[in-house]
C-alpha cells in the first residue's frame, strides 16, 4: 500500500508536467490574446503589455521561464486581475469550493447510494420507479434550472433560505443541494445497477442460502462488492466537485474557484488557466490514488500494480 | 436449505430500513431549513448602502484598470482635477480653477490647498505629475495611456521612442499649480481631467507596496470614500472618508457585492438585501414585471450598438447595397424584442450630445431599399451571395442579429448567415479579417461626440470596417481643434451625415439603456448617461422611506 | 425453484432475436423503445424537410412570448417563433449528439478501459495516467480549439463532445474488469484455453454491462446539455437553427415570467433521458448472461 502511494507520487510529476505542457501549448494556439478587448489598443501599448508579462519572448523561452517558476511553486500572475497572483487567487477561492464541495459530495453519497440500493432491492416496484424518476430529473435538468427553481421556491416564495451570497451556514444549503443533484442521481443509478449485478451472483445466493444473518449478507457482501463502480466514479467526481462548479457559484454568488475554469479561458488569462488546471490535476491524481487503494480494501483480490 | 422465496421478506426488510433512514434524513434537512426562517430581519440599515458590482473589479489601480466595474469603485474612492456634475459638465474638484492658454494648447490648473489623502498628507500638484508620468511610462503598461496622447511628447515616451519623461508636457510648477501642454488644441481635453486615468497617485505608496498597493491595508486615496474591506470575488466595503475636503458623505458604509447572475441579484433586491440595482442585476423579464414600480427608472446611455460592413468585401463594396440594408431595418423591433427600453437610433451621434440631428441617418423605407438593391443589380435580392454576419455570443446580441436577419430576408430578400464566436475569438477575427458584416457596440469614454466620431477615422485602431475618407478625417480633425461650440457641433453633424447617410460603412441600430431600481429609503444616487455611479450624496434612512411612501 | 450450488461456466448466448424478445417482455423498456423511435422518426422527417408542424422553426411573428394556446400550443419565444416547431426542429441535433457521443464514449471508453483492466499491471498504471491527463486538460479550451480547427458544423460538435466524454466510461470498464478478472468463471475460461479476445468480449464485458450502460445513459443528457455550451463558444449551430440544449439555456432566465420557455425543452430532454434509462435497464437484462441462463430470482 505504501509502495503504491510512493509510486503514484513519483508518477504524478511527469503527469503534471505533461498536463502543464499541453495546456501551455493549447492556450497559446487558441485565437485571441489576453489583451484583446472591445476597445482596440494601439500596437505600442500591446507591446508594452507583452513586455511586462514576458509574452514578447519566444514561446520556448516563455515555457522554460514558466517551468522555472512552477518549480518554485509560483503559478504566475493574472493578466486580468492585474494586482493579484495566481497563488493569491487560488488561495482565496479554493477553500470556499472545498468547503461547499465536501458538503455536496457527502450529501450526494448519503442520498444517492441508499436511493440506488433501495431501487435495486425493490426492483420493478414503485420505489424503483420513483428513484428512476428522481435520478432522471437530476441528470436531465440543467444545473442552472435546478438552482433557479430552488431559489424561486425556497428563497422567494417560502422565504426560508437565503437567495445567495456566502455568509452563514444557511447560505450553504441551496448551493450544496444544487451541486449534489446530478452526482446523487448518477450514484443512485450506478449503485442500483451494480447491486443488481452482485445480487445475482452465485456466491451471494450461496451465502444467503447458508443462512447467514440477513443483514450480514446484504450489507457486508452486496454493498461492499457493489461499491466498486461507485468508488470508481467518486474519484474524478471528488476532484470536479471540490474544485467548484461554475454554474452553482455563478447563480449563488459564491466566491469559489469553479468560475475560473470558464472565465480564465474566456479572458485568455494564461497563467490562471494553467493554475486552475494544475490544481485540478493534482486533486484528480490524489483522488484516483485513493480509489485504487479503496479497491484493494473492498475486494482484496483486485490487484493494482504497486 | 431455505427456499429462495424467502428473499422477498429479506429484501423488503432491508428496503424498509434503508427507506426509513432516507426519510429521516430528508425530515432533518427540512426541519433545519424551516428553523432558519424564524430569524428576524430589518429591511435596511440606516447609513448603509448595499449595491451589486456584478463581478470582481479586475484591479483598482486606475492606471492598469480599463473596465467599468473597476471605474465604478475608483470614482467613489478618488477625485481628480475636475469632476462631472449630474449634467455631465466639468466642475472644479481638486482644481479650484483653471486657465486655457495658447489657443487651447496649454492648461494651467490651480489646486485647492485643503486637499488631504486618507493618511493625512496633502494632495499636491506633484502627485498629479507623478501619476501622469507613471501612466505614460511604458513599464506600467497602462492600457489607457493613449488617453493622454494629446499631451506633448506623450506618445513618443509611451512607445519608447523617447527615453526620458523630462520633455513631457506635464509639470508641477509648485505644490498648487499643475501645467499641461498639448501638441494640438483638443476641445475635449478637459473631460479627461474628470476621468479615472488622470487621477493623482502617491509615489511613496505605490513604490513601497508594488502590485499590492491597492489592497485595503495599503491603499491611499483622496475621494469621498475609502476602501476598508475587500473579499475578492465576493464583496467590497467602502467607508465614508472623514477627511474628505468637500462634504463628508452621510452614508457611513457602502457594501458592494459581486453577484454575477442578474436574476439572483434581482431576487436579493426583492428580498431587501440590496438597496440599489442596475442592468447588472436585471434579467429582462424582471424589467417587465417592475416597469410600473415607483422604484424603477430607465434612461438611455451613451452606448451605441451598430451593424458594420467590411466595405472591402462583396457585396458591400457597393454603397447602394449598404444603404439598402440601412433602410431595410426597422429599428423599432429592437426595444420590442430586447425589452429593456432600448432607444432606436439612426444617427451615430446620440441625442444627448452636440452635433446630433434626427435627420443625419436614413429612415426605415423598405420600398426605397428594394429600389436601391434593384439599381445595384439585385432585384428582389436575386443573385446576391449569402453574406456572413459575425457576432459575439451574448443573449441580447443573438436576438438582435436574429431580428436583423429576419428583416433583411423579409424586406430585401437578402439571405444572411449568422456566425457566432466566443468573445475573444470574435475580437481576433474582426481585427484580422472582418467578415462582410459584423455586429459591434461602442461606449462613450467622455460626454463628447469625439469619442464616437473618432472611431471611423483612418488611423483609429478600432475602425474595422476598412472604410476611410479623407474628407471625413478632415472634418473630425477640424472639430477637435475648434473652440467655438456651435461650429464644432456643426462639423460633427456633417461627419455624422457622411457616416450614416452617404457612405454608410455602419448602420446604427439602437442605444442601450440603463435600468435601475432604488429602494424608497435611499436618496441621492447620481445617475447619468455615462453610467458613472457616484454615491457621495446618498442618504439611507427611515425618514426618506416614510416621506416617499406618504407622497 | 432450485438453487444451483456449483458455479458453472456461463456460456454467453449469441446476440440473436432473443434480445428483442426479452425487451418486449419488459413493458417499460418496450415503451421507452417506442418513444425513442418516435422521436428519431420525427427528427429524421424534419431533417428531410417534411415538417409535422404548422409553422416553420424560423418563422417570426409579432406574437412575442405568448404562452401556450391553441394557436401555439407550447407558446412562442422572444421573436414570436413557435416553440413546438423549434423543439421538433431541435430534436435532430440533440438526438444525434446524444446518440453519437454515447457511441463514441462507449467505443473508445470500453476499448481503452477493457485493455487497461484486462492487461493490468504496468500497462494499466500507464494507461490510467493517460486518462488523468485527458481528464485534466481544460475542456473549454480544447473545444474552442476544435471549433477553430474544424470550423463550425456538426462534425466539430461530435468530435469535441466525444473527445471530452470517454474517460469516465474507460475508468468504469477498467474497474469492472479488474474485479471480474478474479471471478471463478473467468479462471475457468482461461483454464479451458480460451483466447484473450474471447474472454474479454464473451465473458468479461457482458458481466460488466450494468454500470457501463448506466454511464452511457448518462452521457446522453450531458452531451445534449453540453451542446449549448458549444453553441456559446461558437462551435454549435448558427441561428436561427436551434437544439434542445440551446433552447434550455436561452430560456432558463425566464423561469418566473415565461416558464414555458424552459419547461417544454426540459420536458423533452427529460422524457428522452427517461426513455434511455428504461431502455438501458431493459437492455442490461436482455444482455445479461446469467438471466439468459434462466437463473433469475424473480
Amino acid at each position: 500500500m505504501l509502495a503504491l502511494i510512493i509510486k503514484r507520487i513519483l508518477l504524478a510529476i511527469p503527469v503534471l508536467l505533461v498536463v502543464a505542457s499541453l495546456t501551455f501549448v493549447l492556450v497559446r494556439i487558441v485565437p485571441g490574446g489576453p489583451f484583446d478587448a472591445d476597445k482596440n489598443l494601439p500596437p505600442e501599448i500591446i507591446a508594452n503589455l507583452n513586455a511586462k508579462y514576458h509574452l514578447d519572448k519566444p514561446v520556448p523561452e516563455q515555457y522554460l521561464l514558466y517551468l522555472g517558476r512552477l518549480a518554485q511553486g509560483d503559478l504566475g500572475v493574472s493578466y486580468k486581475y492585474v494586482n493579484r497572483t495566481v497563488n493569491d487567487i487560488l488561495a482565496d477561492a479554493f477553500p470556499v469550493s472545498l468547503q461547499l464541495g465536501t458538503i455536496s459530495l457527502t450529501l450526494a453519497v448519503l442520498v444517492g447510494v441508499p436511493l440506488g440500493a433501495i431501487a435495486a432491492v425493490c426492483r420493478g416496484r414503485k420505489e424503483d420507479v420513483i428513484a428512476m424518476f428522481l435520478s432522471t430529473l437530476g441528470i436531465s435538468v440543467p444545473g442552472f434550472v435546478i438552482g433557479a427553481t430552488l431559489i424561486f421556491v425556497f428563497a422567494i416564495k417560502l422565504r426560508v433560505l437565503p437567495v445567495g451570497l456566502w455568509e452563514s451556514p444557511w447560505h450553504v444549503v441551496l448551493p450544496a443541494v444544487t451541486l449534489a443533484f446530478s452526482p446523487a442521481a448518477y450514484l443512485a443509478r450506478l449503485t442500483r445497477a451494480s447491486v443488481l449485478e452482485i445480487v445475482e451472483k452465485d456466491w451471494v445466493r450461496t451465502a444467503r442460502s447458508k443462512g447467514l444473518s440477513q443483514w450480514n449478507t446484504v450489507l457486508k457482501h452486496i454493498l461492499r462488492n457493489s461499491l466498486i463502480p461507485v468508488v470508481t466514479v467518486l474519484g474524478p467526481l471528488t476532484a470536479i466537485v471540490i474544485t467548484g462548479s461554475f454554474v452553482v457559484e455563478y447563480i449563488y454568488a459564491i466566491p469559489g474557484m469553479g468560475r475560473f475554469f470558464i472565465t480564465a479561458v474566456m479572458n485568455r488569462d494564461y497563467d490562471l488557466i494553467l493554475g486552475t488546471t494544475l490544481v485540478f490535476a493534482v486533486l484528480l491524481i490524489i483522488a484516483n490514488t485513493f480509489v485504487d487503494l479503496a479497491y484493494q480494501f473492498l475486494d482484496p483480490r483486485m490487484r493494482i500494480e504497486d | 436449505m431455505r427456499n429462495i422465496g424467502d428473499d422477498r421478506y429479506l429484501i423488503s426488510a432491508f428496503a424498509k430500513r434503508l427507506g426509513h433512514c432516507f426519510l429521516a434524513m430528508l425530515l432533518l434537512i427540512s426541519v433545519l431549513s424551516l428553523s432558519a426562517c424564524t430569524r428576524p430581519r430589518s429591511r435596511f440599515e440606516t447609513g448603509v448602502l448595499r449595491v451589486n458590482l456584478g463581478t470582481e473589479p479586475p484591479g483598482l489601480d486606475w492606471h492598469t484598470a480599463t473596465d467599468s466595474t473597476s471605474f465604478d469603485v475608483v470614482s467613489n474612492l478618488m477625485v481628480g482635477l475636475t469632476q462631472y456634475t449630474n449634467k455631465l459638465t466639468c466642475a472644479p474638484s481638486c482644481a479650484k480653477s483653471w486657465e486655457i492658454l495658447d489657443g487651447g494648447r496649454r492648461y494651467v490648473f490651480h489646486l485647492r490647498d485643503d486637499l488631504r489623502w486618507t493618511d493625512g498628507k496633502p494632495v499636491t500638484a506633484y502627485d498629479f505629475e507623478y501619476a501622469w508620468k507613471r501612466l505614460l511610462n511604458p513599464v506600467t503598461a497602462a492600457q489607457y495611456a493613449f488617453f493622454l496622447y494629446d499631451v506633448v511628447n506623450a506618445r513618443e515616451y509611451n512607445t519608447g521612442k523617447l527615453k526620458s519623461a523630462d520633455t513631457l508636457g506635464i509639470k508641477a510648477v509648485d505644490d498648487h499649480t499643475f501645467e499641461v501642454r498639448l501638441r494640438k488644441p483638443a476641445a475635449y481635453f478637459i473631460y479627461l481631467t474628470a476621468f479615472c486615468v488622470s487621477f493623482p497617485m502617491r509615489k511613496d505608496v505605490v513604490e513601497k507596496w508594488g502590485d499590492r498597493w491597492t489592497e485595503p491595508e495599503h491603499f491611499v486615496t483622496n475621494g469621498p470614500f475609502k476602501l476598508t474591506k475587500w473579499q475578492h470575488e465576493y464583496k467590497m466595503e467602502l467607508a465614508a472618508n472623514e477627511s474628505y475636503f468637500d462634504r463628508v458623505p452621510q452614508v457611513k458604509l457602502i457594501k458592494m457585492f459581486m453577484v454575477p447572475e442578474a436574476s439572483t441579484a434581482f431576487a436579493l433586491y426583492e428580498n431587501d438585501e440590496l438597496d440599489f440595482i442596475d442592468n447588472r442585476s436585471f434579467a429582462t423579464p424582471d424589467v417587465e414585471r417592475y416597469r410600473n414600480s415607483p422604484e424603477y427608472k430607465n434612461f438611455p446611455l451613451l452606448r451605441a450598438n451598430y451593424l458594420a460592413f467590411n466595405v472591402s468585401k462583396k457585396p458591400f463594396t457597393d454603397v447602394r447595397i449598404r444603404k439598402a440594408v440601412a433602410m431595410a431595418i426597422d429599428r423599432s423591433i429592437f426595444p420590442r424584442i430586447l425589452r429593456r427600453g432600448e432607444r432606436p437610433a439612426t444617427s451615430w451621434i446620440p441625442p444627448a450630445l452636440p452635433g446630433y440631428s434626427p435627420d443625419s441617418g436614413t429612415k426605415f423605407d423598405p420600398a426605397a431599399a428594394r429600389a436601391l438593391l434593384a439599381e445595384a443589380g439585385y432585384p428582389g435580392g436575386k443573385g446576391l451571395p449569402k453574406a456572413e454576419l459575425l457576432y459575439p455570443n451574448r443573449d441580447d446580441v443573438r436576438l438582435t442579429v436574429e431580428a436583423t436577419q429576419d428583416q433583411l430576408k423579409r424586406n430585401l430578400g437578402m439571405e444572411i448567415e449568422l456566425v457566432n464566436q466566443e468573445w475573444k475569438v470574435y475580437l481576433a477575427t474582426v481585427r484580422k479579417d472582418a467578415p462582410p458584416m459584423f455586429r459591434n457596440s461602442w461606449g462613450a469614454d467622455f460626454p463628447d461626440p469625439e469619442t464616437f466620431m473618432n472611431l471611423f477615422t483612418k488611423d483609429c485602431g478600432n475602425n474595422d470596417t476598412k472604410w476611410s475618407d479623407p474628407r471625413y478625417d478632415a472634418l473630425i480633425e477640424a472639430a477637435q481643434g475648434e473652440l467655438n461650440a456651435a461650429k464644432r457641433a456643426d462639423l460633427y453633424r456633417q461627419a455624422d451625415v457622411m457616416l450614416c447617410r452617404e457612405a454608410v460603412p455602419i448602420v446604427p441600430t439602437f442605444l442601450a439603456t440603463q435600468n435601475i431600481m432604488i429602494k424608497p429609503w435611499v436618496t441621492g444616487i447620481a445617475i447619468n448617461p455615462l453610467d458613472l455611479q457616484f454615491f457621495k450624496d446618498v442618504v439611507v434612512s427611515d425618514s426618506q422611506a416614510n416621506q416617499r411612501e406618504t407622497r | 425453484m432450485e438453487i444451483v450450488e456449483k458455479a458453472p461456466v456461463p456460456v454467453a448466448a449469441p446476440l440473436d432475436q432473443s434480445v428483442m424478445a426479452r425487451i418486449k417482455r419488459i413493458p417499460t423498456a418496450y415503451l421507452a423503445l417506442w418513444i425513442i423511435g418516435a422521436i428519431c422518426v420525427v427528427a429524421l422527417l424534419s431533417f428531410m424537410g417534411c415538417s409535422l408542424c404548422q409553422y416553420s422553426f424560423d418563422q417570426t411573428s409579432s406574437d412575442f412570448l405568448a404562452g401556450p394556446s391553441t394557436e401555439h400550443w407550447m407558446g412562442t419565444d422572444e421573436l414570436g417563433r413557435d416553440l413546438f416547431s423549434r423543439i421538433v426542429y431541435g430534436a435532430r441535433l440533440s438526438i444525434a449528439i446524444g446518440l453519437t457521443t454515447a457511441a463514441v464514449a462507449f467505443v473508445i471508453g470500453t476499448l481503452y478501459g477493457a485493455l487497461s483492466g484486462y492487461l493490468g499491471g504496468k500497462v494499466d498504471t500507464l494507461m490510467m495516467r493517460g486518462v488523468d491527463i485527458a481528464y485534466s486538460l481544460p475542456d473549454l479550451l480544447v473545444m474552442i480549439l476544435i471549433g477553430v480547427l474544424l470550423g463550425r458544423g456538426t462534425v466539430g460538435i461530435l468530435i469535441a463532445l466525444g473527445l471530452v466524454s470517454w474517460m469516465g466510461t474507460a475508468r468504469l470498464v477498467r474497474a469492472q474488469f479488474l474485479q471480474l478478472k478474479n471471478e471463478e468463471f473467468i479462471e475457468a475460461a482461461r483454464a479451458q484455453g480460451q483466447s484473450g479476445w474471447n474472454i474479454v468480449f464473451k465473458h468479461l464485458l457482458p458481466n460488466a454491462l450494468g454500470p457501463i450502460i448506466v454511464a452511457l445513459t448518462f452521457t446522453v443528457p450531458s452531451a445534449i446539455l453540453s451542446e449549448s455550451t458549444l453553441s456559446f463558444i461558437g462551435l454549435g449551430l448558427s441561428p436561427p437553427a436551434c437544439s434542445w440544449g440551446t433552447l434550455a439555456s436561452d430560456g432558463w432566465r425566464s423561469l418566473r415570467a415565461h416558464p414555458h420557455l424552459i419547461f417544454f425543452p426540459s420536458l423533452f430532454i427529460f422524457i428522452t433521458v427517461l426513455s434511455f434509462n428504461f431502455l438501458g435497464d431493459g437492455l442490461r437484462d436482455a444482455l445479461d448472461p446469467r438471466t439468459r441462463l434462466g437463473k433469475k430470482s424473480h
